[in-house]
């Protein structure tokens, strides 16, 4: 890593007397992109597998709180820092007042972790805490490594699970965590399906290999299932108890026992070395690109000098050269086309994904709720829809995510003649729309009570014993006579029955009302949040894109002027020139060198 | 009373057989429903993949009859009863039922299905003498929420039928390793849509492998027996089911069948010297790495077993049968048991009764027009016997349909016998108070929910859980007032 920054630096030397700002920004983005790169590691399985302990394993201290029962209710993150330290980042509440409250730090002492960090804790997360973070000063997560250890809570399949999925994309890495007392289960598979397809490593952890003499079978029968799934992912088994045991004892046997090593290795080497690769290709290439474009236009000068009567057909083809890369800059290029066309097309399609998710789960709620009376099953309704609205919300964002990551490579195609990913890292945060969506709540309905079913069915009697008393009195009969006193019972009765009929109603249309406004709701966040997402996509690679047409264009425009000059300068005049050149040639071809050389070595 | 509820559904069943007698496959339904209230209880195991539903049936049969394995491993129904002598049926979907060779390996039984596919087998049933299959039919199911979805297909069509035919069981044990969503969404599934809408009554949640948790420490069972306790105050699971209890599986059966050869291996890793021996046990392959013939040790006792054991022979047990005795305690095997004694046996004839009066009331639903005085009849029981309205009023006070304040609704739930269908369980008598005491306590209960019952503070629906109480009260007076041989001449 240093090794890189440190060619930035150079690179940044070389070309500092150019007066080409541009190149310049592009290298200094480098350097800092490389200072602050953070390679995120999620820790996801059902709960009770030993996630926190595997956490706690890999950074060898107990960081994250374990306990017999549920443990983890708030996500932690566990990343480098120069001392231990904790802070609790609390999210808004979205009922509350919106103006004035914003994400709030709090730093607390490490020991006090267990506090809000456990179920026991903090039931139910009600310090609304959004995530806690821990800083350790250990040399695996000096590299840019940060660990998450995600709350277990209600399984893989809840809104918690919805939760961890629309993280995926935000992850470099996943690691499936399950103990050895069984082989996956369907929702575990189903996870790993999907985590796939978003996330580029994805490594399965089998827990707990010390208490279960037959893990080797398990670790089979995993391997098999992975196999049969198509899912081309790495199974690590450890025991967190025996990697506590080495690190206390410093038995470096036990510690080789406990499987650590390996999933250690692979962090650093495939997850931590495969992000640094990436980060070196694309620092060496921007080096390379940057010193290149100026190396262009000295030696088009330097040509140019070298035979003054071939200028001429140096400046020609310098020329179409200026055109194609004004072209390239122009609005009406063909990969600004492709991204807009593209944009408006994904924008289009998960708009319509999302509708048609949430309409089948509107229709599918909305006929639970015809079916009887709402304030009898609202209490399992509720979380239901919530549920099935969480999950629906999570997979079309990160579908979104996915398909926007193709469009981008899409549109380097385009522009990238040498085939040399170009493409800004798209890291796209983890979807918060859904906690900003108020919950789904009705207004309490009437209550029927015993006095008003009372006076309801008074008044409805009432009404029958004046009509058939009425009709008596005509023929006779007293006004209370027992006709019109029955009709009375019966009228009572049946306004009795009508009125909680029309309550009952009442009631499912309010239900229903609530429904369409959180689904109304959710659309609105989740779309908003789809179409942000597309947005800084789109602007990213715009800007990305625009910003590499400039610098081309310009670097063209400086050997142009340079071979146009030479053509009038004298021949001493010249000579100087030639030997200004080929020193400056020199110093950026090592430079370049030097760079390509980082290539090559390995970390 | 029980016994007049089980004549009268007879009767009715019979009725329904003579209405029905031109259709021979509803005539074969309800001779079946005939029969099964003379045959023992059917309780099914059911639970996730690899909860531990063998092990456990293993542990209360007291012999190794169902298969067990680290992969998963039943993937047909099969029924263990109490038979003369050990025989294995196969009952295919379609054809007729075959005879399995009944083969033991090591003390255990095996099954080979003989080249049926597993899917085209309906069910099994294991004939075996053991004591304790004579009073209960146990059957256990292919997990849920299993890869091969087929087998999780199969246990729940086997519990929770959408056809006419209602469940096979009479009570389910469910089985967990701790509480998830799959969990509640099936215990609710299994609460029955029909007639006697009594939640909660015939469901015991286990937590099973309650020796794994906290990485098999030697006080595991203290912390499962905790979480246990909080499952069982937990509302969302009190509505579902009747009780928690934390089992370890593994060791109460190893505990149940110790042979004398294991007490000697265990022994005489007891003696070795206690670090060494805790080094040892740090990880399974590391007690293995010493010695291969110590997988049968821990393919028995699992690592906890193995700590547990060494840990009492340290502390001066000496013989087998006390080690025997300790392991089975400590498993909660007891509290299983106990729990089903009270839960499930004690109302065995209600609970047969009560599927026996579900399954006709699916039927008569389906029947149409012929069955309507039958439907009269069964809405009779339903209605008139009291035994079905503790049935509901306890499910209702679980659920938390019907609310009593407390203390009423622990003495209450009480009553009904939610501890125990003894008159001096549901009085909250010790088991051995004498009639008078019973008779003195009954009345006094009787009086105090009588002015519950006229309470009009309470809502009309506790008013009515309370006249429920109050006739409980009076059917607890009524037979206190026999004396205790007529009553036994009765039965």
């Amino acid at each position: 890593m240093t090794a890189l920054v440190r060619a930035v630096d150079l690179a940044l030397d070389a070309i500092s007397g150019y007066r080409r700002p541009d190149l310049e920004t592009r290298l200094r983005q480098a350097r800092a992109r490389l200072l602050d790169e953070q390679v995120r590691v999620l820790v996801v399985g059902e709960f009770k597998q030993g996630k926190s302990m595997l956490v706690n394993g890999l950074v060898g201290a107990p960081v994250c709180p374990v306990f017999d029962d549920i443990a983890t209710a708030v996500p932690t993150v566990v990343r480098y820092a120069e001392s231990p330290s904790a802070t609790l980042i609390r999210v808004p509440d979205p009922d509350g007042d919106p103006t004035g409250q914003r994400i709030e730090r709090t730093p607390i002492a490490l020991e006090r972790l267990a506090e809000f960090a456990s179920e026991s804790g903090n039931p139910g997360n009600r310090e609304r805490l959004g995530q806690i973070e821990v800083g350790l000063p250990r040399a695996l997560l000096e590299g840019g490594l940060e660990l998450v250890d995600t709350p277990g809570v209600g399984g893989l399949n809840s809104v918690h699970g919805a939760a961890t999925m629309s993280a995926l994309p935000s992850a470099d890495a996943v690691l499936l965590v399950s103990d050895a007392a069984q082989e996956y289960t369907a929702p575990e598979l189903e996870f790993l399906r999907q985590a796939i397809a978003v996330c580029p490593n994805v490594a399965c952890v089998l827990t707990k290999t010390d208490l279960y003499p037959e893990w080797r079978t398990i670790a089979e029968l995993d391997r098999g299932h992975l196999a049969r799934a198509g899912i081309d992912a790495k199974l690590f088994t450890v025991s967190s108890t025996l990697r506590f045991e080495a690190l206390r004892g410093g038995d470096s046997e036990l510690n080789t026992e406990s499987g650590y090593p390996p999933l250690l290795t692979y962090l650093r080497r495939e997850v931590l070395g495969q992000a640094d690769d990436l980060a070196r290709r694309s620092t060496v290439h921007d080096v390379l690109a940057v010193t290149e474009q100026i190396a262009e236009s000295l030696r088009a000068e330097e040509s140019a000098q070298r035979n003054p009567e071939k200028a001429q057909e140096l400046i020609g083809r310098l020329t179409t050269a200026e055109q194609r890369a004004t072209g390239l800059k122009e609005r009406s290029a063909r990969w600004q086309q492709t991204l807009s066309d593209g944009v408006a097309d994904l924008n289009a399609d998960i708009d319509y994904d999302l509708r048609d998710r949430l309409r089948e789960i509107m229709h599918e709620a909305e006929e639970a709720l015809f079916r009887g009376d709402p304030a009898k099953i609202w209490d399992q309704f509720a979380p239901w829809v919530e549920q099935a609205v969480a999950n629906a919300a999570s997979a079309n964002y990160v579908w979104a995510t996915q398909r926007a990551r193709w469009l981008a490579n899409r549109v380097a195609e385009h522009f990238d003649e040498d085939r040399v990913h170009l493409l800004p890292s798209l890291r796209t945060e983890p979807s918060d729309a859904l906690r900003s969506v108020r919950a789904l709540s009705v207004r309490p309905g009437e209550n029927f009570g015993l006095g008003r079913r009372l006076l309801t069915g008074f008044k409805g009697g009432y009404m029958g014993v004046l009509m058939f008393g009425m009709l008596g009195t005509l023929i006779g009969l007293s006004l209370l006579n027992p006709i019109s006193v029955g009709a009375g019972v019966l009228l009572g009765g049946r306004s009795i029955g009508d009125e909680r009929k029309r309550l009952v109603t009442r009631r499912q249309n309010d239900a229903k009302t609530a429904l369409r406004r959180y689904i109304d709701d959710v659309t609105f966040r989740v779309g908003k949040d789809s179409r942000d997402m597309l947005r800084v996509v789109q602007r990213d690679l715009r800007d990305h894109f625009t910003a590499q047409a400039e610098q081309m264009k310009r670097s063209v425009q400086e050997s142009l002027q340079a071979a146009q000059n030479s053509v009038k300068a004298s021949k001493s005049e010249r000579d100087a020139r030639l030997a200004e050149l080929s020193t400056e040639l020199s110093r950026l071809d090592a430079v370049q060198r030097q760079a390509r050389g980082l290539l090559q070595e390995k970390p | 009373m029980t016994e007049n509820l089980s004549d009268a559904v007879r009767k009715v069943l019979r009725l329904a057989v003579y209405t029905y007698r031109d259709q021979p496959r509803t005539v074969e339904l309800l001779r079946r429903q005939l029969e099964r209230l003379d045959e023992p209880l059917r309780v099914a195991i059911a639970g996730k993949v690899k909860a531990g539903k063998s092990t456990l049936l293993n542990a209360l049969v007291g012999e190794a009859v169902a298969p067990t394995d680290a992969g998963e491993c039943t993937r047909v129904v099969t029924w263990y009863r109490d038979g003369a002598s050990p025989r294995i049926t196969l009952y295919p979907k379609d054809g007729a039922p075959s005879p399995l060779p009944v083969v033991r390996r090591d003390g255990a039984l095996t099954i080979d299905l003989g080249g049926t596919a597993a899917e085209r087998v309906d069910r099994l049933v294991v004939d075996w003498p053991a004591q304790s299959l004579r009073g209960t039919t146990l059957i256990d199911t292919p997990g849920i929420a299993s890869l091969s979805t087929d087998v999780a297909r199969r246990t729940l069509r086997f519990l929770d039928p959408e056809d006419e035919t209602p469940t096979e069981a009479d009570a389910v044990l469910y089985l967990m390793r701790h509480l998830h969503v799959t969990d509640t969404e099936f215990l609710e599934s299994f609460r029955d849509q029909g007639v006697a809408r009594a939640t909660a009554v015939n469901a015991v949640a286990v937590i099973s492998r309650a020796d794994e948790i906290g990485g098999g420490r030697v006080d595991a069972m203290l912390s499962a027996r905790a979480i246990a306790t909080r499952y069982r105050s937990e509302p969302a699971l009190a509505g579902l089911c009747q009780n928690v209890v934390a089992v370890a599986g593994l060791l109460a059966h190893t505990g149940r069948t110790l042979r004398q050869a294991e007490f000697t291996a265990l022994a005489a890793l007891a003696d070795a010297p206690r670090d060494e021996l805790d080094a040892a046990l740090l990880s399974a392959d590391r007690f293995l790495a010493g010695d291969e013939t110590r997988r049968a040790l821990v393919h028995r006792f699992g690592l906890f077993g193995i700590r547990l054991a060494t840990m009492l022979i340290r502390q001066g047990v000496r013989s087998p049968a006390t080690l025997s005795t300790e392991l089975v305690g400590r498993s909660g095997l007891a509290d299983l048991q106990r729990v089903l004694h009270v839960q499930f046996a004690e109302r065995r004839d209600l609970l047969k009764a009560r599927s026996a009066l579900l399954a006709m009331d699916r039927l008569l639903r389906a029947g149409g027009d012929d069955g309507r005085g039958l439907a009269a009849a069964v809405e009779r029981i339903l209605a008139g016997a009291h035994e079905f309205a503790e049935l509901r009023l306890l499910g209702a006070l679980r659920s938390g349909a019907v609310r009593l304040p407390q203390p009423l609704s622990t003495e209450a739930e009480r009553l009904l016998g939610d501890s125990g269908a003894a008159p001096a369980v549901r009085l909250g008598l010790p088991a051995e108070a004498g009639p008078d005491d019973l008779r003195r306590t009954a009345l006094s209960t009787l009086d105090r929910w009588r002015r519950h019952a006229e309470n009009p503070m309470l809502s009309r629906r506790a008013a009515d859980a309370c006249r429920v109480l109050v006739r409980t009260c009076e059917g607890i007076l009524s037979r206190s007032a026999r004396p205790p041989s007529a009553r036994r001449l009765a039965r």
